[in-house]
């Protein structure tokens, strides 16, 4: 029975996000989870990139990294790799983790990295105001794309699926009680863990009603297991909340365990011993 | 002919052909005999073909520089000849593959045929063996004994039935060739050698220093010429209980490593020119969240892609200033194979006790070369460790808190009166984002105020007079060798000469430069690019008058181009 309470897992920042912000939603949920997991606040690590939903870490009493744009999961990979006891969660936006930080998640996802992804979906570039993103609309109208977005958006549940995620998912900022269910079984899941949690930038690209009335369940006859039905359900199922892929399968975190144990103990002494010159040092052979 | 103390050999050949590996194998072979060695080599940056060189230089007595006059020239082709004819000294013989080369004839008089193929094929049962029969000629006729050869051949192909023996056989069979140049290089045969030597590369002696450092993280990305630390900590690291790990690019491998180390981790990362442009965001970032990384950079011919496989100086402003906005960081440019093992322990130590960006500079020159050095003493070695949350009362922890010495404790992820959260905003004590003129120019201050002591404390480099009054050298990294040879050939010839190799460039110890060259009737400033970088931060630094002496072809300094800057003046 956990001891800690949603209230516990604020800090004395106020988000800074605009009136009616999906952020708030996300946010929230994540406080409940973090409760309802009762994590330890010093051994949870919230990481984030740049943007309107990057600022979260500032928003709850854990240890937090506000990294740079693009790159919450790498960062998020080497703390995790440091000290596999803490639990790390990857926040960011959209432009953050499908643009510039694109580069990184098909590795994450295929590594397995023990961490929770958790990107608050806006199709939009709320913090400069406005412009299109990777998951803007096709025809979407916007400040760089005065003309419509000449370009189709990704679809980052797809890409997570065909990558490699072991746990993958939808939620919505406007239902934190699913969403933070997802989150917590989430974190609880050995692997790398995404969660594209729609959440409306009701300044720059407001679907919070078109959303709202769009969105479904995943089906209960769903098979999660399934990885070509959890493709078929991110392609063509619309906006269907739920989990849609879930997989077990080794962690990062236990493959470098099983190396760790493979290695043969040694010591600097004994290594330098390996390159003595009267001995025959093994040229280029760190044998 | 009487012994001689110092034999250069050269082993030109196409990639693919065993150059590199023979050169290996005669090093190795050398410095087991009690042979002090250094070794400079070029190859294309393609896998099969295109020129490749080997150079080994091998004494009794120490040696600072792979030697500029090559007394034996191996050629596997033509190519070889055609590219390298120009590197022999005034007495020095050729060895050439006679199906393969055809030498001029006023070279005739002092070149070898070698049936390098036909006995490769004939004796050592394939064309591959061709660098055994190589390996053979050059110990007959600079008389070394085989026997260390034997026993490596044997170890290197212990697994594979048949192809140790006939490698032997080609061995034997090219050491009779060439006959009547038998014994032209005598060797002073090595008086004392010590059981401390080790053959080492630069990569390899920053590999092992890191180890012995404690690093517990390694990320890094495949790149020419760092890839070797990489590839060797992967196996080692483990076996201390670290981790290493190739990732997709080298942004990513700094940001692992920031996270690592932001995590309690002490975290390096390894790349060239290419990739530390890459990581130039990160390294602002890790100075400004005061987060300890050290960065490996193993130049390498520049700008863009350049001369992936030769050797350059030419990150230095990148190493100095690269990253948006007054970015702090330490740059430290070890000056020996030697010293690739010393620096890299002060790199971790600057790193953990200023919680920021070091950036340790070597060059394809110094980190693929093999040296004979004396194992280092690791009893001496100091740790310092990072300034912790450990201890303190929670409320009154400030992540970023002002201190005497700019330095705040670090919370570590588990502790639990550390919680804060790292940003590369401008920020408060706390580390809250907080813009105002106050905050923004404290911030700045101990960002850089905490590097201040670094000026004087640094281990910087020296050789020869301390205060010369002819000529005072001042270089960084790779250089120092052939400067060090050249200064004690001048110092022999009754000239007053030094030079002051400053390893931390980064705060510039421009008081020590000041100093130093006090009383020089010049200032000589070499180094291997093609603006004069380190020229250029002397000037601001200190404004002192100085030559420039940048060279840009690819090669490092010999001590007698050295030795030339001295007796012929050069236009400042």
């Amino acid at each position: 029975m956990s001891t800690r309470k949603p209230n516990d897992f604020k800090s004395e920042l106020k988000p800074i996000w605009c009136p009616g912000c999906g952020d708030f939603g996300v946010l929230a949920s994540l406080y409940r989870s973090m409760a309802d997991l009762d994590l330890d606040p010093s051994q949870t690590v919230i990481v984030s990139g740049i943007g309107c939903s990057s600022r979260l870490p500032h928003f709850a009493s854990t240890y937090g990294i506000h990294t740079l744009h693009g790159r919450p999961l790498p960062v998020a990979m080497g703390v995790k790799l440091a000290n596999p006891e803490l639990t790390v969660i990857a926040v960011g936006g959209d432009g953050d983790g499908f643009a510039i930080g694109a580069g990184h998640f098909p590795h994450a996802a295929r590594r397995n990295v023990d961490i929770t992804y958790l990107v608050m979906d806006n199709e939009i570039y709320g913090l400069t105001k406005g412009q299109a993103s990777p998951t803007s609309l096709y025809e979407q109208k916007a400040p760089s794309t005065p003309f419509g977005n000449p370009e189709d958006p990704l679809n980052p549940l797809a890409l997570a699926i065909s990558a490699g995620a072991s746990f993958v998912a939808r939620g919505a900022s406007f239902n934190t009680k699913a969403l933070t269910e997802l989150i917590t079984q989430a974190i609880e899941h050995k692997g790398f863990s995404y969660i594209d949690a729609m959440s409306p930038c009701t300044t720059f690209n407001n679907t919070q009603e078109s959303w709202k009335d769009a969105v479904t369940d995943v089906a209960p006859e769903h098979d999660v297991t399934d990885r070509v039905q959890a493709f078929d359900l991110a392609l063509r199922g619309g906006f269907a909340l739920g989990i849609l892929y879930r997989q077990e399968r080794l962690s990062q975190t236990e493959r470098y365990k099983a190396i760790l144990e493979k290695a043969k103990p040694s010591d600097v002494d004994t290594m330098l011993d390996g390159f003595n010159a009267r001995k025959g040092a093994a040229i280029g052979k760190p044998a | 002919m009487s012994a001689r103390h110092s034999v250069v050999v050269r082993l030109a050949g196409e990639s693919g052909e065993g150059v590199i590996s023979s050169g290996d194998i005669l090093t190795q072979a050398a410095a087991r005999g009690g042979y002090y060695t250094q070794t400079f080599r070029t190859f294309p940056a393609e896998i099969k073909g295109g020129p490749c060189m080997y150079q080994f230089r091998l004494s009794d007595e120490p040696i600072w520089s792979h030697g500029k006059d090559v007394d034996l020239l191996v050629c596997f082709n033509q190519e070889a000849w055609d590219l390298n004819w120009d590197s022999l000294g005034p007495e020095g013989s050729i060895l050439y593959d006679v199906t393969e080369v055809t030498i001029p004839d006023e070279y005739l008089p002092r070149a070898r045929p070698v049936r390098m193929e036909e006995l490769a094929k004939e004796i050592g049962g394939s064309l591959r063996a061709k660098n055994m029969v190589a390996v053979g000629a050059v110990t007959g006729v600079i008389s070394f004994d085989t026997t260390p050869i034997e026993e490596l051949v044997l170890r290197r192909y212990a697994h594979k039935e048949g192809v140790a023996d006939a490698n032997i056989a080609a061995l034997h069979a090219g050491a009779d060739e060439a006959a009547d140049l038998k014994g032209r290089y005598p060797l002073v045969a090595p008086v004392e050698v010590e059981e401390d030597r080790m053959l080492i590369s630069g990569n390899q002696a920053i590999a092992v220093g890191a180890i012995a450092a404690g690093v517990d993280y390694f990320a890094g990305y495949p790149i020419t010429p760092a890839s070797d630390i990489l590839e060797w900590l992967s196996v080692r690291l483990p076996q201390t209980g670290g981790l290493t790990i190739q990732c997709e690019d080298e942004i990513a491998s700094l940001a692992s490593v920031v996270g690592a180390s932001y995590a309690g981790a002490k975290a390096m990362t390894a790349t060239s020119g290419p990739g530390l442009s890459l990581m130039g965001e990160l390294i602002g970032y890790a100075g400004t969240a005061e987060i300890p990384v050290v960065i490996v950079d193993a130049q390498r011919g520049g700008p863009s892609t350049g001369l992936p496989t030769k050797t350059e100086q030419s990150d230095l402003n990148q190493a100095l200033y690269g990253s948006h906005g007054d970015a702090p960081r330490v740059v430290i440019a070890p000056v020996s194979v030697e010293d690739c093992f010393f620096a890299t322990i002060d790199a971790f130590n600057y790193a953990e006790q200023y919680q920021l960006p070091v950036i340790l500079l070597t060059d394809q020159g110094l980190a693929t070369r093999l040296e004979v050095i004396h194992r280092p003493d690791t009893s001496q070695i100091e740790l310092t460790p990072r300034k912790t949350s450990k201890g303190v009362a929670r409320d009154e922890y400030k992540r970023y808190e002002y201190t005497p010495d700019h330095v705040s404790p670090m919370g570590i992820p588990g502790e639990p009166n550390g919680m804060y959260v790292a940003t590369g905003i401008e920020h408060d004590e706390y580390g809250h984002p907080a813009y105002t003129p106050e905050i923004h120019l404290g911030m700045g201050h101990k960002r850089w105020d905490k590097l201040e002591p670094l000026k004087t404390t640094g281990r910087q480099a020296a050789h020869g007079d301390a205060h010369p009054t002819d000529v005072a050298f001042i270089g960084f990294g790779s250089t120092f060798g052939p400067v060090r040879e050249a200064i004690d050939r001048l110092l022999e010839q009754g000239l007053s000469v030094g030079s002051f190799y400053p390893r931390i460039l980064m705060p510039f110890p421009a008081d020590k430069v000041i100093d130093f060259v006090k009383d020089a009737k010049r200032v000589v400033v070499p180094e291997v690019n093609f603006t004069g970088q380190l020229a250029r931060l002397i000037k601001a630094e200190t404004g002192i008058e100085l030559e420039s002496v940048a060279k840009c072809d690819g090669l490092p300094f010999t001590a007698e181009a050295i030795m030339d800057l001295v007796t012929q003046e050069v236009a400042a």
